[in-house]
C-alpha cells in the first residue's frame, strides 16, 4: 500500500511535536554553551584581518582565581572581622550537623556522600570568602557580591512576602485590591524600577531629601558608598521580587485545609500555634519549590546593578553577570566567558544542593 | 452538660438556612440531627460549636451562655467529617495535640495517650501516620483525639459517611458502645436515618431549615409528626397515596380504606408502610385496587411493588409469594396502622 | 472577659479581634504605600518642570507645583522617531516570540505528556561529542563550518549504526522534561557572547530576527513548565475517542486539546510578554540601534539625560504603562499559572 505524504506527515506526529522545541534549545542553549566553553579556555586578539582566538588552558581561570583579575572575582583579603568568625562558626556547625545526621541515619550512599560533600565544600568554600574578604581594608568581589545578593535578598523577599501572604489571608475586606496592588512590582521593568529608585534615593532631590536632612545624611551620596550602594540594589530587588513569593503563598494558604484549622482551633490552638501546626507544614512544599525558582533568577541580577550604580561605586556593586557584560565589552570574550561558566557552576551547585537536600526530604516526608 | 438551643438562627444575607431551632439536650443523651443535605443541619453543629456565628438566639453549655464565647473555651471536642488528621504528626501526637497545646505535663500526656488509644483499640498504630491507616483507622484516631479533652460535649459531623457500608456498620456498633460507655452528650449530624434511628435517644429531623419533629427514634416512626417525617424514616419508605378523607373513611380512585381520624380533608395523603400492609382479593371492600408491577427477593422476604392509579406502593411479602407481575390484588391495612396528612400543609391529621 | 483581653482575643471564629485587626490593616496599607509611591512619584515627576525637580521635593500636583506637558511633548514630539521605534521594536519583538515559545512549547509539552519517549543515553552523548568537535575543528582549524557540519553529521550516524546496540540506556520523559526546565538555571550570559558571535557570523545583529529567536528560546523552558502540568490533567479520553474517528494528532491537538488549556495558554502567554517586554541583557547583547527595544533605550538615556528626571520619567512610563495595565486587567491568570507551576514543579 502506497503511503501518501499525508499519512506519512501523521507517523511522524510524535516527533514532529516535540522535535522543534529540541532543536532550538539544542542550537541555541548546548551549542552555545560549548562555544562558551571553548572561549573560556582561549583568549581573544583583534587583529588585522578579524580576530584570532589561541587555546590557553585553564589561564582565564587561573586569572580569575589567584591572577590579575582575583581582586575583581574573588576580592581583596583582609583579616576577619569578628562577625565573620561568627558566620563561618555558625555555618560550620550546621553543615556539620546535617552531614552527621546523615551518616548516623545509615541510609547513606557513596554518591550521596559525595554529593553532600561537594555541597559542603562549596557552602564552606563561599562562607570563607565572604569572611576573608568582608573586613576592613578587604574588598568583596564579584562572586560574594553575587552570593550576599541571593542570600540575603532571597531571605528579605521570603519573608515579607510570606508575612504579607499571611496578613492577605486573614478575614479583611479589600483582599483584592491589596492581591492586585501587591502584584504590580513585579511587572514593572527592571530597568525602570533601577531608575525609579535612583530618583527615590536621591539625597538632594529625592521626595525623601527631608527626611535625610533631618537625620544628617544630607551630604551623604549613597552611590558613593560600598554598603548603602549595595543596599540600594538590594531594596530595589526585594521590591521587584516579593510580589512573586508574596501571591503564590497566598493562595497556598487560602487552599489548605480547612477542616484542619478548625479542628486545631477547636482543640484551644492560638492563631501562631496554628499556623506552626498546621499551616506551615502544608505550605513548606510550595515555599520551597518558591524559593528556588526565586533563587535560580537571583543568581542572574544585572539590571539592576547596572542602570542603578553601573556595577560602581568600583565594583562594588558588581555581580556576575554584570562582572561578564564588562569583561565582553572591554573585548576580553576569554575572559567573559570564564566568569559566566564560574557563575553557571556556582549557581548549578547551590541550586542542585537546594533542590537534593531541602527540597526531596520535605517532599517524601509528605509523600 | 446539658445543651441548650434557643431559637436558634442563621442568615446568610438574604438566604436563612436555619429558622428558629429550639433543642435542650439531656446530660450524656445522644442527639442526632437527621436530614437531607442543605437541611440545615451541619450549620446548627457548627454554630454549637462556635465555628458559625449565630445569628440570632441563644446557645447555652452547662448552663452557661456560650453565644459569644469562641470555640476553643466552649468544652466541646469535634469529630470532622474528613477527620481533619494533622498528616505531618504520628497517632500519638495527633491525639495528644489537645493535650499539648494546653500544656500538660510530658509523662501525663503520655499517659493518656496510651490509655484513650487502648479504649479505641489504637495502640499498635501509634507511632504511624495518618496516610498509613486505613478508613476506620483514621477515624478512630479523630475519635480518640476528641475523648482524650474529656469534655462537657462531643459534636460529630457525618463522621461515618466516609466509610464503606460494612465498616459502617461495625462503627455504628463501636460509636454506641462508647457513647454509653463514657456517658458523655453527643450531637451527631447525619443524613442516614438508618444511623440516626440505631444510635440516637433522641433525633431532630430538620428539613430546609426548619425543624420537624425532636423526639425518640420509635416515636418518630410510628408517630411521624409531618408527610416529610414520615416519608424520611424507613426503609425501605412510607407509601403515600392521595385521595380524600370523609367520615372516617379514606377514599381514591382504587378504593376505600377505613382510618382512625374522623376530620373531613378534601384533599389528603394515606400513609401506610410496606410492612403494614396486607394483601387481600382485588376489590374487596375496605382494600385499594392494585396491579402488581415488580417483585423482588430480598434475602428473608420478599418486596413487592404495586401500581395504584399512578402511584406505586411497596408492600412487604413472605418470600414465597408466586403471583405474576400485572396480577391484580387488593392491598389493605388496620386502620391504627394507617397514616393521615393534610395534603397542602403535609401536617398530620389525628 | 476582661476588656483589655477582649481587645487582643478574637471572640469569633476566623475573625481578628480589634487590635490585631488594625495592626493587620495598618501593615498592609503600608507595604501598598511602599508599592505604590515609587509609581506615583514617576508619575507626578514627569509633569515636572527641571525647577520643580530641586530641593525641596515637591509631591502633589496643583497644590506644590503647577504641572506641565513639556516634557512629554519633547519626547513624543520632538524626539517622536527616536521614542517610537524601541516602542515598536519591543511590540514586535515581544508578541512575535511570545507567539512562537507559547506554541512551540506547548507542542512540546503536550508531546511529553502522551508520548513515551526513549531517547538512548549514548547516542545523545555521541552527539554531543561530535558537536564539541566540529566546533573545535571550526574555530582552531578554521575548517569551513557548513564542511564541520556535515562531516559531523555523517560520523553521527556512522557510529550510530556501529554502536547503537552497545549503548542500551534510555532516558525517559522524565529526564527530557528536566533538562528542558532546567534550561532556565542557565545563566542568559553564558550563552549570550555565542550567541552574538553566531549571529554576527550569519549577519543578523541587530535585527528582530536575532531577538525574536533569543526569546523564545529563552522562553520555551517556561511555556513547557507551566502547560506540562495542564495536559498531563486533560484526561485522555477526549483524544482517544477522537482517534478512533480517524483524526490526526495535528487535528486533535488544535481542535480539542488547545481550547480545553486555554487558561493554561493565556496565564503562559501572559507571563511570557511580560518577561520578554521586560528583558535587557539579551538585548543588550545583540541589538544596537535598528533593534533598539525600549529597556534599551531608558538605559541609555541614563547616560545622556542622566539627571534630567521628567525626561526619564516619560520613558519610564510609557515603558512600564502596557504591562501595568495588562497585569491589572489579567492578574488573575498569571498568579493562577504560578501557583501552578509551583505547587506541580
Amino acid at each position: 500500500m502506497r503511503l501518501s505524504f499525508s499519512d506519512w506527515f501523521d507517523r511522524q506526529a510524535d516527533r514532529l511535536f516535540i522535535l522543534p522545541a529540541v532543536l532550538i534549545l539544542l542550537a541555541f542553549s548546548i551549542f552555545p554553551l560549548l562555544i562558551s566553553a571553548y572561549l573560556a579556555v582561549s583568549r581573544f586578539q583583534l587583529t588585522a584581518g578579524g580576530y584570532q582566538l589561541r587555546f590557553i588552558g585553564w589561564l582565564n581561570f587561573k586569572k580569575l582565581l589567584i591572577g590579575g583579575e582575583q581582586y575583581h572575582f574573588l576580592g581583596v583579603f583582609a583579616p576577619v572581622p569578628w562577625y565573620g568568625w561568627l558566620l563561618g562558626a555558625a555555618v560550620v556547625l550546621l553543615l556539620a550537623r546535617s552531614l552527621a545526621s546523615y551518616i548516623r541515619s545509615g541510609k547513606s550512599t557513596v554518591i550521596g556522600l559525595v554529593g553532600r560533600a561537594v555541597t559542603t565544600m562549596a557552602i564552606l568554600a563561599l562562607t570563607v570568602l565572604l569572611a576573608t574578604t568582608i573586613g576592613a581594608g578587604g574588598q568583596l568581589g564579584s562572586l560574594s557580591v553575587t552570593v550576599i545578593y541571593v542570600a540575603v535578598g532571597v531571605t528579605c523577599q521570603f519573608l515579607t512576602g510570606l508575612g504579607l501572604a499571611m496578613l492577605c489571608s486573614q478575614n479583611i475586606r479589600c483582599r483584592s485590591f491589596f492581591r492586585v496592588v501587591f502584584f504590580l512590582p513585579l511587572m514593572v521593568t527592571p530597568v525602570g524600577i533601577a531608575y525609579t529608585f535612583r530618583m527615590l534615593a536621591d539625597m538632594t532631590q529625592g521626595p525623601f531629601a527631608g527626611l535625610w536632612r533631618l537625620i544628617g545624611l544630607g551630604d551623604l551620596s549613597w552611590a558613593s558608598q560600598a554598603w548603602s550602594a549595595r543596599l540600594v540594589v538590594m531594596v530595589g530587588d526585594t521590591w521587584q521580587w516579593t510580589p512573586f513569593i508574596f501571591i503564590v503563598l497566598l493562595a497556598a494558604i487560602e487552599g489548605q485545609s480547612r477542616e484542619q484549622v478548625e479542628a486545631a482551633s477547636l482543640d484551644g490552638a492560638s492563631y501562631w500555634q496554628i499556623f506552626r501546626d498546621v499551616t506551615w507544614p502544608e505550605i513548606a512544599p510550595v515555599a520551597s519549590t518558591i524559593v528556588l525558582i526565586r533563587v535560580i533568577e537571583a543568581f542572574k541580577i544585572v539590571d539592576l546593578p547596572n542602570v542603578l550604580t553601573n556595577g560602581g561605586p568600583g565594583i562594588a556593586t558588581e555581580s556576575l553577570t554584570l562582572h561578564s557584560f564588562i569583561n565582553w565589552r572591554a573585548l576580553d570574550l576569554g575572559g567573559s566567558a570564564a566568569v559566566a561558566y564560574m557563575l553557571l557552576i556556582v549557581s548549578t551547585v547551590i541550586c542542585a544542593s537546594f533542590f537534593n537536600y531541602v527540597m526531596q526530604p520535605m517532599r517524601s516526608r509528605r509523600q | 452538660m446539658t445543651v441548650v438551643l434557643d431559637h436558634i438562627s442563621k442568615s446568610f444575607g438574604f438566604l436563612t438556612v436555619l429558622h428558629e431551632l429550639s433543642l435542650s439536650v439531656q446530660a450524656g443523651e445522644f442527639m442526632v440531627l437527621l436530614g437531607p443535605s442543605g437541611c440545615g443541619k451541619t450549620t446548627a453543629l457548627r454554630m454549637i460549636a462556635g465555628l458559625e456565628t449565630v445569628t440570632s438566639g441563644r446557645i447555652a453549655i452547662d448552663g452557661r451562655d456560650v453565644t459569644d464565647v469562641a470555640p476553643k473555651n466552649r468544652d466541646i471536642a469535634m469529630v470532622f467529617q474528613s477527620y481533619a488528621l494533622y498528616p505531618h504528626m504520628t497517632v500519638a501526637e495527633n491525639i495528644a495535640y489537645p493535650l499539648v497545646i494546653r500544656r500538660g505535663a510530658r509523662a501525663d500526656i503520655d499517659r493518656q495517650v496510651r490509655d484513650v488509644a487502648a479504649q479505641v483499640q489504637l495502640d499498635p498504630y501509634l507511632d504511624r501516620y495518618p496516610r498509613q491507616l486505613s478508613g476506620g483507622q483514621r477515624q478512630r484516631v479523630a475519635l480518640a483525639r476528641a475523648i482524650i479533652r474529656r469534655p462537657a460535649v462531643f459534636l460529630m459531623d457525618e463522621p461515618l459517611s466516609n466509610l464503606d457500608a460494612k465498616l459502617r456498620g461495625h462503627m455504628r456498633a463501636e460509636l454506641k458502645h462508647m457513647q454509653h460507655a463514657l456517658g458523655i452528650t453527643t450531637i451527631y449530624v447525619t443524613h442516614d436515618q438508618v444511623e440516626a434511628m440505631t444510635l440516637a435517644h433522641r433525633v431532630a429531623v430538620l428539613n430546609k431549615g426548619r425543624p420537624q419533629q425532636i423526639d425518640t427514634p420509635r416515636q418518630i416512626y410510628e408517630d411521624p409528626a409531618n408527610l416529610f417525617v414520615a416519608g424520611f424514616i424507613g426503609s425501605p419508605p412510607m407509601n403515600f397515596v392521595d385521595g380524600a378523607l370523609a367520615d372516617g373513611l379514606f377514599e381514591c380512585a382504587a378504593g376505600r380504606l377505613p382510618t382512625v381520624v374522623q376530620s373531613h380533608q378534601a384533599k389528603a395523603v394515606l400513609g401506610i408502610r410496606p410492612e403494614d400492609c396486607r394483601l387481600t382479593a382485588p376489590g374487596e371492600a375496605g382494600s385499594l385496587r392494585a396491579t402488581i408491577y415488580s417483585i423482588e427477593l430480598i434475602g428473608d422476604h420478599a418486596l413487592l411493588t404495586c401500581r395504584i392509579g399512578g402511584q406505586s406502593i411497596a408492600v412487604k411479602v413472605e418470600k414465597d409469594f408466586s403471583r405474576e407481575i400485572g396480577a391484580e390484588i387488593g392491598i389493605a391495612a388496620a386502620p391504627e396502622r394507617t397514616y393521615l396528612f393534610d395534603a397542602a400543609s403535609g401536617q398530620r391529621l389525628r | 472577659m476582661s476588656r483589655w483581653r477582649g481587645l487582643f482575643e478574637s471572640r469569633r471564629f476566623g475573625e481578628l479581634a480589634p487590635i490585631p485587626k488594625f495592626i493587620c490593616y495598618a501593615l498592609l496599607a503600608l507595604w501598598s504605600i511602599i508599592v505604590l509611591f515609587p509609581l506615583y512619584w514617576v508619575l507626578v515627576t514627569s509633569f515636572k518642570e527641571p525647577v520643580d525637580v530641586a530641593y525641596p521635593p515637591k509631591f502633589l500636583p496643583f497644590i506644590d507645583f503647577q504641572p506641565s506637558l513639556h516634557a512629554w511633548h519633547y519626547i513624543f514630539v520632538d524626539l517622536g522617531n527616536d521614542t517610537f521605534r524601541p516602542y515598536a521594536n519591543s511590540l514586535i519583538v515581544a508578541s512575535v516570540s511570545t507567539l512562537l515559545a507559547v506554541l512551540i512549547g506547548s507542542m512540546a509539552a503536550y508531546a511529553l505528556s502522551r508520548i513515551e519517549y526513549k531517547p538512548k543515553l549514548g547516542s545523545i552523548i555521541g552527539f554531543i561529542l561530535l558537536l564539541a568537535l566540529a566546533i573545535v575543528a571550526v574555530v582552531h582549524w578554521q575548517v569551513d563550518w557548513r564542511l564541520a557540519v556535515i562531516v559531523a553529521v555523517v560520523l553521527f550516524l556512522l557510529l550510530l549504526r556501529a554502536f547503537g546496540r552497545y549503548f542500551r540506556r534510555h532516558l525517559g520523559n522524565g529526564d527530557i522534561l528536566f533538562w528542558i526546565i532546567s534550561q532556565r538555571i542557565l545563566p542568559p550570559v553564558v550563552a549570550a557572547i555565542p550567541i552574538y558571535v553566531m549571529f554576527q557570523k550569519v549577519g543578523l545583529l541587530d535585527t528582530h530576527l536575532a531577538l525574536i529567536i533569543t526569546y523564545t528560546t529563552v522562553n520555551l523552558p517556561i511555556v513547557v513548565w507551566l502547560m506540562y502540568d495542564f495536559f498531563a490533567a486533560i484526561p485522555r479520553d477526549l483524544e482517544e475517542s477522537a482517534q478512533l474517528d480517524g483524526a490526526s494528532r495535528y487535528r486533535i491537538f488544535v481542535g480539542i486539546v488547545l481550547p480545553l488549556a486555554k487558561p493554561g495558554l493565556i496565564a503562559a502567554s501572559l507571563l511570557v510578554l511580560i518577561l520578554a517586554w521586560n528583558e535587557y541583557l539579551l538585548a543588550l547583547f545583540l541589538s544596537t540601534a535598528k533593534a533598539q527595544t525600549i529597556p534599551l533605550l531608558v538605559a541609555a538615556q541614563n547616560a545622556t539625560r542622566g539627571p534630567q528626571w521628567w525626561y526619564m520619567s516619560v520613558l519610564i512610563i510609557i515603558m512600564i504603562a502596557p504591562v501595568v495595565v495588562l497585569t491589572i486587567i489579567l492578574q488573575k491568570y498569571i498568579a493562577r499559572g504560578l501557583l501552578l507551576g509551583a505547587v506541580k514543579g
